[in-house]
């Protein structure tokens, strides 16, 4: 049966439920409940302590700078934040876990709440132009909440081996509503999700470096029913096009099962990228009882008391607010709009480059175009994004026309300078002489007869063989709109 | 508080250990007349009992490392342990 | 006579003055440990080499250097074992000290033994120890308490001048009563829990067992305060206890809870115990009759909070990371399952049986979260007693030191002996047990002062004053 990319069955009546929970590693400097150094790719072992190591004997302390960044979440979200949030154990037995319960939050997590808004060109390009993209749905949140991640294991033939760094670095896990109605939709909502986190620098969240993880919950009914369907539940997705394969491949497999009046088991599969399929994982068929209860090794915490306060002082301008003022402000398309929203650095160098020119237009337009073709890493590009601004108020101005600037902008790439002592240095100051100008027209009408009569006579782009002509003569300086107008002076004379 | 149904032998599972019939057996005597002696409370009131109100802010730790052990002393007591990392049986999904 | 027989006071006194050389205590304490030890066996490790040698670099410009204490063997002290009297940590070192060994180094005090106790703090009697049996040294066919029981059997036999012990529904307190000596259990977040091996995260706390109620103090004095390491400890400023006692109890107004008093109690507990709380009325303080409604409740609550919070704390103890791992698992689940089987003893599977089944699915409302808030009500009834009075004045155990194997089959009777530790550590309020009394047969009886949270010096100068007027703490064991 064929589905296409929305993985609706072609026979139409299904609609899949999806709700996702993801998995935020905060980049804080040191782990959620202990000082050890948080950070990627030591010595295994080697950034642990007797908190991490669940040794005999010691405590958790949480750590400040976590909770901020978790309550700054929940505010680009428009989650509410919790007055007094609790941190509870959730008991259950793995190699990774130090302690064989997790300290997390069940009752009391710090946001509840909120949504993330689709952003169409966040949609997989194929489906950019597609209804479901330009749809904007909001997709709401359930609650937003802070526990410690787990350890690594490597495993070999007979036995498995654990390095511990991992073990409790700060986790932001996010879930949401069974809102999402598409693969596509899915992939939308990791990437918007990202975008934000990435705006309030609470981290870079990049699944394929394990940063951020994602499972899914899935399940189809007839379209129209209010009852959802038996969810089964995705894992090891590893990257937001990955979360998109799985979900078509999955949605495909429930409606072709129930198509044929087969039961869908309430279930884990592992997708497997490679094999392109879901397969059952050999789980227990008894659900985890967590046996949730209050961790009593930590006082409740007060957001109102100064960290909400600090976390608000944090808040940045949320990319769909960025696309829009640039929008409107700057006149920028949509679709740069949402580029220069995708890449921090890349949109501080473009409002630098704007902010002393009114052309922010034409600017933008250079930076994403040429300068980026030119130029792909604008972080270490030596060009000063405010030579832009200045190229820009020099074509507007008269100084140069766009021909002259276009040799600036190569010379710019090749030779970063200003552009004022670029065109010094080229020698390419337009001409915009009445005289001097006046002088060049003369000669291009006797040069050129035909053309004058051709013009005369009413062929009105008989006048660009005598534009042309003034171009050349003068090197290509010559002010165009100005030669028009003293053309047409002299012709109509 | 109706009688609790107490297995004690899956409970046992639940924290992964596994007792001979014999344990089971005086466990389940021994805890069902603890438990028993529990069912007092259900008698009491506690629709009233005021939330105990946390402090103004508890001592939440800055973000500063803090030294680590060292890889040696992390895995002194390690019963199995190879190139840096613990070992334990294959871990299956 | 023997150094061994002094107090951390006494002997703080002569070190200074230079009377006695560091090593002198330790030389009086090990002849003490050779002639008695083997019968009490209060002990689980002792390093009396160790000890000569720290001797010899005491710092006595410290406020405890040169003073030798025991270790309770659930406090992590570096390098050493920790075993919590548990095959399930045999040939564990602790690769950091807890917080309160680390202020005791601090202070300049040395350690001399790692002593006996229930396994991992369960139990009344230290009968649950899987390194022996400690003995009362009072009468050594009976039990000298537990779980602190090897603390308190070291300090009363004369093996050590102090020790650390932990209480967590009376570990402390009881083993004190039981041994005649002093045992003081703080308010909840006075002592750092850091480096403790957890049984009760919302209950425990570290305590000083010793000879006398201004050993205690010094103790106390040295160990409280705010640690960054436990989120639970207070932000007060720290104080030196009793640094002013002034030996009187004009004024004060003593509360007997009546739930403490039932017909049918132990007779000679409550001659004593009358007996204690005249002395206190003659002496100017008023008695006053309060209540503590919930007290019947409490071993339920008890049993129910603790077992669950400790069914959480012990999962940890699974052969991955350290202590003992069952040989030659065939997969995970043999590794936990077979670790675990046989590296606890009965108790303590007994004990995470129960705590893991208030937690689960179906019965946690009805038992943990119920438990909870009827320990809401046992708070409330401690704080509406303290409106009428300044200190509680109780037994500290139902009975005095019962013979060993009495209640090894019967763990319900076994819980049932806290019945007047246990509320304290509920509610979170600081508690001090001291000698005050004796049976015919010389076993010793203990008082219980508890005072309103936070409030040490009050009880501390009360007990100070009651010890001082009577010779109940001179009294030395016949073993």
């Amino acid at each position: 049966m064929e589905t296409d990319a929305a993985g609706m069955s072609s026979s139409g009546n299904w609609e899949a439920v999806i709700g996702l929970e993801v998995h935020v590693q905060l980049r804080t400097q040191t782990k959620m409940f202990c000082g050890c150094i948080n950070q990627y790719g030591g010595t295994p072992n080697s950034q642990v302590c007797p908190v991490c190591l669940g040794m005999p004997g010691s405590l958790p302390v949480p750590n400040e700078e976590a909770i901020r960044r978790t309550i700054l979440t929940g505010l680009m979200f428009g989650c509410r934040i919790t007055t007094v949030a609790r941190f509870d154990r959730k008991n259950y037995f793995y190699p990774d876990m130090p302690k064989n319960y997790q300290i997390s939050q069940f009752d009391d997590p710090l946001c509840a709440g909120g949504a993330v808004g689709l952003d169409p060109f966040l949609f997989p390009k194929d489906l950019q132009e597609t209804d479901e993209a330009k749809a904007k749905r909001s997709i709401r949140l359930t609650r937003i909440h802070l526990e410690e991640d787990v350890a690594k294991s490597f495993h070999y033939e007979e036995r498995s081996g654990i390095d511990f760094n991992r073990a409790g670095t700060p986790l932001m896990e996010i879930v949401s509503e069974a809102d999402l109605r598409t693969p596509g939709e899915a992939f939308a909502f990791l990437g918007s999700l990202r975008q934000v986190l990435l705006s309030g620098n609470v981290s870079d969240a990049d699944m394929e470096k394990g940063q951020m993880r994602c499972d899914v919950n899935v399940s189809v009914r007839p379209v129209g029913q209010k009852e959802f369907g038996t969810k089964v539940e995705l894992k090891n997705l590893n990257s937001i096009s990955g979360v998109r394969r799985a979900l078509v491949y999955e949605i495909a497999r429930q409606i072709a099962a129930v198509e044929k009046g087969e039961a869908i088991q309430h279930e884990t599969r592992r997708w497997d990228d490679e094999a392109g399929a879901t397969f059952t994982m050999r789980t227990k068929e008894k659900a985890h009882d967590y046996r949730y209860f209050p961790e009593p090794d930590l006082l409740p915490v007060r957001t109102d008391q100064g960290l909400r306060a600090a976390a608000e002082s944090g808040l940045p301008e949320l990319p769909a607010a960025l696309q829009e003022r640039l929008m409107k402000e700057n006149g920028v398309t949509a679709y740069q709009a949402s580029v220069l929203a995708a890449d921090r650095f890349l949109c501080g160098y473009y409002e630098k480059a704007a902010l002393g020119t009114q052309h922010k237009a034409v600017v933008a337009n250079w930076i994403l175009n040429d300068f980026l073709a030119t130029q792909p890493d604008p972080v270490t590009s030596p060009v000063r994004p405010e030579f832009f601004g200045e190229l820009a108020d020099l074509v507007a101005g008269g100084t140069i026309n766009s021909a002259q600037a276009k040799k600036v902008f190569a010379e710019l790439m090749a030779n970063p300078s200003s552009p004022k002592a670029l065109v010094e240095k080229l020698g390419l100051a337009q001409i915009s002489d009445v005289s001097a100008l006046g002088v060049y027209c003369d000669e291009a009408i006797a040069a050129n007869p035909r053309s004058v009569e051709d013009y005369r006579a009413g062929k009105g782009n008989a006048i660009n063989a005598l534009k042309g002509f003034v171009m050349k003569k003068s090197q290509g300086k010559a002010n165009p709109a100005q030669v028009d107008e003293i053309l047409k002076a002299k012709l109509s004379a | 508080m109706s009688a609790p149904k107490l297995n004690v032998a899956d409970v046992a599972g639940l924290a992964r250990l596994s007792l001979t019939t014999e344990e089971t057996t005086k466990f389940t005597a021994q805890l069902s007349q603890i438990l028993a002696h529990m069912e007092t409370l259900g008698q009491i009131a506690t629709g009233d009992v005021p939330e105990v109100v946390p402090p103004a802010q508890p001592a939440l730790r800055k973000d500063i490392p803090t030294p680590s052990l060292s890889v040696e002393a992390a895995l002194s007591n390690a019963p199995a342990q190879s190139n840096d990392l613990i070992l334990v049986p294959k871990i299956v999904e | 006579m023997s150094l061994a027989h002094e107090t951390l006071a006494s002997l703080r006194r002569r070190l200074v003055a230079k009377e006695i050389h560091p090593r002198d205590i330790i030389k009086d304490l090990l002849a003490q440990i050779d002639a008695r030890e083997k019968t009490v066996h209060a002990f689980t490790h002792l390093d009396g080499q160790a000890a000569l040698a720290a001797a010899e670099k005491a710092d006595l410009s410290l406020p405890l250097g040169g003073l030798p204490i025991a270790l309770k063997d659930n406090l992590n002290a570096l390098g050493d074992p920790c075993t919590c009297s548990s095959k399930i940590l045999e040939g564990y070192r602790a690769p950091y000290d807890a917080t309160a060994v680390a202020r005791l180094r601090q202070a300049g005090a040395l350690f001399l033994g790692r002593t006996n106790m229930d396994e991992f703090a369960m139990g009344s009697s230290t009968e649950n120890s899987a390194l022996g049996v400690t003995r009362n040294p009072w009468d050594p066919t009976r039990i000298p308490g537990g779980s602190s029981g090897g603390s308190a059997a070291a300090v009363a036999g004369r093996l050590a001048i102090a020790a650390l012990g932990s209480d967590t529904g009376g570990s402390i307190r009881q083993p004190a009563a039981l041994c005649g000596c002093v045992g003081l259990k703080p308010t909840y977040g006075r002592i750092s829990r850091y480096g403790l091996v957890a049984f009760a995260s919302s209950l425990d706390q570290i305590g000083p067992l010793t000879r006398t109620v201004e050993d205690s103090a010094l103790l106390l004095s040295a160990l409280a305060g705010h640690d960054p390491r436990d989120n639970t400890t207070d932000l007060r400023k720290p104080e030196t206890f009793l640094a002013k006692p002034t030996g009187s109890v004009k004024g004060l107004r003593i509360g007997l809870p009546k739930e403490y008093f039932l017909p049918g109690m132990n007779a000679e507990t409550e001659a004593s115990i009358r007996s204690a709380a005249s002395w206190f009325e003659k002496n100017g303080a008023t008695l006053v009759e309060v209540s503590l409604p919930h007290t019947p409740a409490a071993i339920a609550v008890y049993y129910i909070l603790a077992t669950a919070e400790a069914s959480a704390n012990l999962a940890r103890f699974d052969g991955v990371r350290y202590g003992r791992r069952a040989v030659d698992p065939k997969d995970l689940l043999d590794l936990y399952q077979r670790t675990r089987s046989e590296g606890f003893g009965p108790e303590v599977k007994r004990r995470i049986i129960l705590g893991t089944f208030v937690l689960s699915q179906g019965y946690a409302d009805a038992y943990y979260r119920k438990a909870q808030k009827v320990r809401g009500l046992l708070r409330q009834d401690f704080e509406s007693a303290f409106t009428k009075c300044d200190l509680l004045l109780t037994p500290t155990s139902p009975e005095p030191a019962f013979p060993l194997g009495e209640r090894t089959q019967d763990p319900l009777k076994m819980y049932l002996a806290d019945v007047f530790t246990i509320s304290t550590n509920l509610a979170g309020n600081g508690a001090i047990s001291v000698p005050c009394g004796f049976t015919k047969s010389n076993l010793p009886i203990g008082l219980q002062l508890i005072g309103p949270r936070f409030g040490e010096e009050t009880m501390l100068g009360a007990a100070h004053a009651f010890e001082q007027a009577h010779d109940f703490w001179k009294r030395m064991p016949p073993v």
